[in-house]
């Protein structure tokens, strides 16, 4: 038989047996049941059974036509539940988003460099940056479409009231997600086809759209832990109040710090990721700079956050003494101490990272003997912000203690102790971060020697007035001791602010010692960067998670109230497993993303495929591809 | 053998996930469920209101969230250790009931020197204490370093400006009655109680109280009449169609006496984790 006619063979079998089988199924369903005697059909209605079941039928008909409509208040999520299916989605869709929104603001901000200093490296980074974005675009968009699906489907009459309090809101919302997809595709596949200030006006675009974007969502969740423009049966009264609650700008600054540290540590593990995969010095040059910048973005970043996070936490209490207290000092308090195991682990890695880094630079030697000092700082202030203030201990250890605050350790957990040990942290890896910076350089202006000194004598102010206020916040009363987090926070940022200024005149011209060299940095620095990535997204979800959680058994805090099974606010323990499996899905889908974007490096199928058919085909294949 | 960098990082994610998760199991669990309803009997004795009151405070009313009893140094809210006997002569012209109803009904209009503002309407969402479990908490709070007085037939000027309340006129204090705190007409005097009060008529139950079939009348209201006669058990109830899995308690009393009210006051707070691990960080 030829074989040519095999499918059309084959079609004609599978409509014929398609056709077998409607017939069969229709032959079936006209088929009608029979008396095993043969009775008619007539005489089998009228007896009382066959009539009862009729006077049913029709009565649950007449039931189903007269049902009233009844709005449901949720439905149930197969197997894990509908609170943490709305938690997984909603904590992806967030990762990602901010990925998004991050990748942007530092892409222009590395190309205008580029553009002022007229160095084209830069414009190839930012560019190889946003390379990762519109992947992430999409992936973005469809865990958004997911959730508010499954808002609406598990969540129907909740959602229902959020969109009839932020109706004006949402289609202003859709407009921007259009333009967002506008300005990300045209700067992206527009690089190099503007002119440059043409590029970077759509990149500033992209991100004015972002933000907005942001601020519109972060208004929906910010109202429901701190809601305001409703009464107090939650009839709106104003939406501009509603959307301007108590926390909605501290979360605006703060997602829009935070996204900016989370995205250049994804971008750094990304570099980390092509660094550990190349294969030519060059490679490795490019993606250990890469890598650099990334990281360079993501510990600038994060130096302000908890910053950030005090004015956050702030207006928390300005708006609810109990819900602040409910965070700090009630169900979620041991979760701060999990918070400060990771900020710990992030400063600790920043810092190896940097150490680590002094090492591509010729003449470190001076600058590397810091190193042990630092080090130590960075432990001991990790080691005094993990401490809680009662220790988990056995019930023999509990009354040898007196209690479960430790008569020693027990003074270190409270907050004097903590805000001392996280700004002395933060000075610590400015510290770092400048010796680093001066690795291969000496200042050559006259004035070197003073601007040391007085660089010098700024850390050590502001060091002696973090820990003076430390040690007296002991001593004071608590509406006194709230307010020195402030003086402490401010003599760190003016301290980093004066040296860094005092820096950039201090280094002008400097006598090079030693040049960088891009790529001598051992592959464990790499896996730093990556640890690095993993810990910042673990803490978002952690973040995440006590933001939510803080309203307890309320969907919008005292107005809406949680009656669904899940209202209850689940153990730390099951919460960090939620988290960790989450993390771990985001990054399956951070490594999908790496591989379609590293397919753009790869040669192309033609030019693959040539090398087997060039000599089977001789000369019809063009010389550039033969060539590629 | 070398092994790919990708399963390296693979590996590396997977374990820095891993021992962040396993710090999370390291803390103490607690899941903490929502507040249950509760529906205060009628016929609660003030040594009862005094141990429902303190389970309130410990369990709905938030309270140990920020108060401490019996803690001295830098403190964030006032202490509670011995308040009864600071609270009748805080504020001019309020004694020790009218001051603690207004702290919690009116909490701005007085703040303790020294601390700053910041204690919620309790009346109100999220915390929503009815009056009468309020009345309970006062009478916890009276038992801090004075004789509580209160019973849940005492008023106080926040309940008779309750919207929907029946107004207590006034009327002349018995001989030895307690300043503030009226008794209804009818109401046996509780243990405890201020021998005497300015007594009130029977009042239509005042907003707060729970619409059970046997609806506990407001304070004010009076329980001969409006209520059928007391059954000889004591203690709280829950409004129908919450379950109560830990305790059943039938309209007269299933449970009988003091420990089914307290039994019956679902903790709010189930500590997973064995004693050892208890204890919160204080920040």
């Amino acid at each position: 038989m030829n074989r040519r006619l095999l499918p059309l063979v084959g079609l004609v079998a599978v409509l014929v047996m398609f056709a077998g089988v409607v017939w069969t199924a229709s032959m079936l369903m006209r088929t009608e049941y029979k008396e095993p005697y043969g009775s008619s059909s007539a005489t089998a209605d009228n007896t009382p059974r066959v009539q009862g079941l009729a006077a049913e039928k029709a009565d649950a008909e007449t039931r189903d036509r007269d049902k009233p409509y009844a709005e449901v208040e949720y439905r149930a999520f197969p197997v894990v539940g509908s609170r943490v299916a709305i938690w997984a989605v909603a904590q992806l869709h967030l990762l990602f988003a901010a990925f998004v929104l991050a990748v942007p603001i530092f892409a222009i901000i590395i190309e205008l460099i580029g553009y002022l200093t007229k160095d084209p490296r830069y414009d190839r980074l930012a560019h190889e940056f946003s390379k990762l974005l519109s992947v992430s675009f999409s992936l973005t968009a469809t865990f958004g479409a997911c959730l508010t699906f499954m808002l609406i489907i598990l969540y129907p009459k909740f959602t229902n009231y959020l969109m009839s309090v932020f109706s004006p809101t949402f289609l202003p919302y859709v407009l921007l997600f259009f333009a967002e997809a506008f300005f990300l595709y045209t700067y992206y596949y527009g690089w190099g086809k503007f002119h440059p200030l043409v590029h970077l006006g759509l990149g500033l675009g992209l991100n004015v759209v972002g933000t907005s974007i942001m601020m519109i969502a972060n208004a929906w969740v910010t109202f429901m832990m701190s809601p305001a423009g409703v009464s107090s049966k939650g009839a709106l009264i104003s939406v501009a109040d509603a959307i301007d609650n108590y926390t909605w700008m501290p979360i605006n600054i703060h997602r829009f710090i935070a996204n900016i540290a989370f995205g250049g540590s994804i971008a750094a593990a990304y570099a980390a990721f092509k660094f550990l995969g190349a294969e030519t010095d060059e490679e490795r040059a490019h993606y250990d700079w890469m890598g650099y910048i990334g990281n360079f973005v993501a510990i600038s970043a994060f130096l302000p956050l908890p910053f950030a996070g005090y004015y956050l936490a702030k207006e928390i209490y300005a708006y609810s003494q109990t819900l602040g207290l409910t965070m700090m000092g009630g169900a979620f308090s041991w979760l701060f101490i999990i918070q400060a195991i990771l900020i710990g682990s992030l400063f600790l890695a920043a810092n190896y990272y940097l150490w680590l880094g002094m090492g591509r630079v010729e003449g470190a030697q001076p600058f590397q003997k810091f190193v042990k000092y630092l080090l130590a700082a960075v432990a001991l202030c990790f080691m005094v912000w993990a401490t809680p203030r009662s220790i988990i201990a056995t019930v023999s250890e509990v009354r040898a203690m007196g209690g479960p605050v430790h008569p020693i350790l027990g003074f270190l957990g409270v907050m004097s102790a903590k805000n001392t040990a996280v700004n002395i942290l933060i000075l610590t890896t400015f510290m770092s971060f400048l010796l680093y910076q001066r690795t291969g350089k000496i200042a050559t202006v006259a004035w070197a020697k003073t601007g040391y000194v007085v660089q010098l004598g700024i850390f050590a102010v502001a060091a002696f007035i973090v820990i003076f206020l430390g040690v007296y916040g002991y001593f004071v009363e608590a509406s006194v001791r709230i307010g020195l987090s402030v003086p402490q926070v401010s003599a760190v940022l003016v301290a980093m602010v004066a040296i860094t200024a005092i820096d950039v005149f201090l280094f002008r011209k400097p006598k090079m010692t030693g040049e960088v060299r891009w790529g001598k940095i051992p592959a464990i620095s790499q896996y730093v960067l990556i640890f690095i990535a993993v810990t910042f997204t673990w803490l978002m979800g952690l973040m995440g998670y006590v933001r939510s959680g803080l309203r307890q058994h309320w969907h919008v805090y005292g107005i809406i109230r949680d009656t669904s099974p899940d209202a209850f606010t689940p153990t730390l323990g099951f919460a960090t497993q939620v988290v960790s499996v989450t993390v771990l899905a985001f990054f399956a889908l951070v490594g999908f993303v790496f591989w379609i974007t590293s397919l753009h490096d790869r040669p192309a199928f033609v030019a693959q495929k040539k090398e087997v058919r060039v000599p089977l085909l001789g000369a019809d294949v063009p010389e550039a591809e033969r060539a590629s | 053998m070398m092994v790919p960098h990708t399963v390296r990082i693979a590996a590396l994610v997977l374990g820095t996930t891993a021992f962040y998760g396993y710090v999370g199991q390291l803390v103490p669990q607690k899941e903490v469920q929502p507040p249950q309803e509760i529906l205060i009997r009628a016929d609660l004795t003030t040594a009862d209101m005094v141990t429902v009151g303190r389970t309130i405070m410990d369990t709905k009313g938030l309270c140990f969230t920020c108060h401490t009893i019996g803690k001295s140094g830098v403190l964030r809210f006032p202490d509670l250790d011995g308040v009864d006997a600071r609270a009748g002569t805080r504020v001019p012209g309020l004694n020790d009931i009218e001051y603690f109803a207004q702290s919690i009904y009116a909490p701005e209009a007085y703040i303790v020197p020294g601390f700053n503002p910041g204690m919620p309407v309790i009346n109100k969402p999220p915390i929503g204490l009815t009056d009468q479990e309020i009345l309970c908490v006062i009478a916890y709070l009276q038992s801090l370093g004075g004789t509580p007085t209160v019973t849940l037939q005492t008023t106080h000027r926040y309940l008779a400006a309750a919207p929907g309340a029946a107004p207590a006129p006034a009327a002349a204090p018995a001989a030895g009655a307690a300043p503030a705190g009226t008794v209804a007409p009818g109401a046996a005097p509780a243990a405890g109680a201020a021998p005497g009060g300015t007594p009130a008529p029977a009042a239509a139950p005042a907003p707060g109280a729970t619409p059970a079939p046997a609806a506990t009348p407001a304070p004010g209201a009076a329980p001969a009449g409006a209520q059928p006669p007391a059954p000889p058990g004591r203690g709280a109830q829950l409004s129908p169609g919450v379950s109560t899995p830990d305790a059943t308690v039938a309209e007269d009393g299933g449970l009988r006496g003091f420990v089914g009210a307290v039994a019956i006051l679902r903790p709010v707070v189930s500590h997973q984790v064995e004693a050892r691990l208890e204890g919160a960080v204080a920040r």
